[in-house]
């Protein structure tokens, strides 16, 4: 079974456990097998970034489907690289070492989370779970507002500089221009609220409502007992490390 | 929790994730990634402020998962702001800048012992970078990680009080009475 087929709380619980393990487990040896394992999870099929997640692979004689995978790994050491870099700078390489391999095992089982996750069937699977509709709200509505405020700041950004700001010089004149900048795109924002909260109404999102999926996604049995497998390796991982 | 400060939640932490644009439009050492949880206590309280925290964090941790364990001082600054808001202290700069000072302090003390013992004190290249100061200048291993977050978290909050100030005093009063604890952080109510 493959990444993107997977529930999404399935994918959350591997995501979790993972990194959680890495910190219980005695390092270096039980971190390293959690990095391995996120390592690899970074490889299996299903995973891929958005194009502008990062730089592709354009490795001739090369699948599509590996082009994507090797960019998921890619991106997972890319990030966890520096962190290694500043614990070589501040600590001996025992240290280096146990904390380099929990750093990687988390960051590897994010990257993976977020190639494999798609919100939309997290939102669907949220919602089929009996979680509130303004729940599923908050996340999908922040996640597709982050990127349309991005490209409004840069609007901004670009328009002041076109009636003469200049962002450089000392610190004040820094600061002056950051509440230039800053100010309309937050104001803007807020100005939105009131249109949101007609939209919800309109679409009779009332708090404390229940809503029903239109494409839920499948949730066997197998994954659910996976699951509770997963916490339940964290819980006994945790006993015998304190006991 | 009426559909008005739900959708605000959403806006507040989106806010505070855009803003890192122009953070690097005016190439400043700040974050002001907990400008959004701020503006939202101000505005509606502290259920709002923690909420757009956790969100925040939720997001962000997508883009870089060493954001996610940092979600307790993203609630524990919900907390200040309402402090703060209660007592009228986004009236002025005069009174938000130190009260943003004192944030910087507490935010600093809550996240070095996350800082330390998840990450080594290695969670951005400029933390990194002045814990090594603090350690090349004799503090112990926690000290020196204390350190690295006091410099950065010092001034950064202190910037964020007065930019949430400032956005305070610049929304219509008939907008600010919308929210329910608008007026009162402004010392107008």
């Amino acid at each position: 079974m493959t990444g993107a087929r997977l529930h999404p709380f399935t994918l959350l619980a591997i995501a979790g456990a993972l990194p959680a393990l890495a910190w219980i487990l005695t390092a270096p040896a039980g971190a390293a097998a959690t990095a391995a394992v996120a390592l690899v999870l970074t490889l299996t099929p299903g995973a891929k970034l958005t194009p502008g997640a990062s730089p592709g692979s354009k490795g001739i004689g090369i699948s599509q489907g590996w082009r994507q995978r090797l960019v998921v790994l890619r991106t997972a050491v890319l990030t966890a690289a520096p962190f290694w870099l500043f614990l070589l700078l501040l600590h001996d390489v025992p240290t280096t070492l146990a904390i380099g391999l929990r750093i990687t095992t988390m960051v590897a089982s994010f990257v993976w989370l977020v190639a494999a996750l798609e919100p939309a069937r997290l939102v669907e699977a949220m919602v089929a779970a009996g979680w509130r509709a303004s729940v599923a709200y908050l996340l999908a509505a922040t996640l597709s507002a982050v990127p349309v405020l991005k490209a409004r700041a840069q609007r901004i950004v670009e328009a002041q500089r076109c009636r003469g700001l200049s962002p450089r010089g000392g610190v004040a004149a820094r600061l002056r221009a950051l509440r230039a900048l800053a100010l309309p795109l937050v104001l803007s924002a807020l100005h939105e609220v009131d249109e949101r909260a007609l939209a919800l109404e309109t679409r009779g999102l009332a708090p404390g409502i229940h809503r029903t999926p239109l494409a839920p996604p499948p949730d066997p049995a197998v994954e659910r007992a996976a699951r509770w497998v997963l916490l339940l390796a964290c819980l006994v991982a945790l006993t015998r490390r304190f006991m | 929790m009426s559909i008005r400060l739900l959708a605000l939640i959403p806006v507040a932490a989106a806010i505070s994730l855009a803003l890192s644009a122009v953070v690097d439009a005016v190439a400043l050492p700040l974050f002001l990634d907990t400008t959004g949880t701020i503006l939202a206590t101000a505005l509606a309280g502290p259920g709002v402020g923690i909420a757009t925290g956790v969100v925040t964090s939720a997001v962000n941790t997508l883009r870089n998962p060493t954001f996610w364990p940092f979600v307790v001082v993203q609630m524990i600054v919900a907390l200040y702001a309402w402090v703060a808001a209660r007592a009228g202290l986004f009236r002025s700069f005069r009174t938000a800048v130190p009260a943003g000072l004192g944030l910087g302090v507490i935010a600093s003390v809550t996240s070095t012992p996350i800082s330390y013992l998840v990450f080594g004190c290695t969670t951005t290249g400029g933390i990194a970078l002045t814990t090594a100061l603090g350690r090349a200048l004799g503090l112990p291993p926690l000290g020196a990680c204390f350190f690295g977050s006091f410099v950065s978290d010092f001034g950064d909050k202190a910037v964020t009080f007065a930019l949430v100030t400032s956005v305070l005093h610049a929304l219509p009063r008939r907008t600010a009475a919308r929210f329910p604890w608008a007026l009162r952080a402004i010392g107008a109510a």
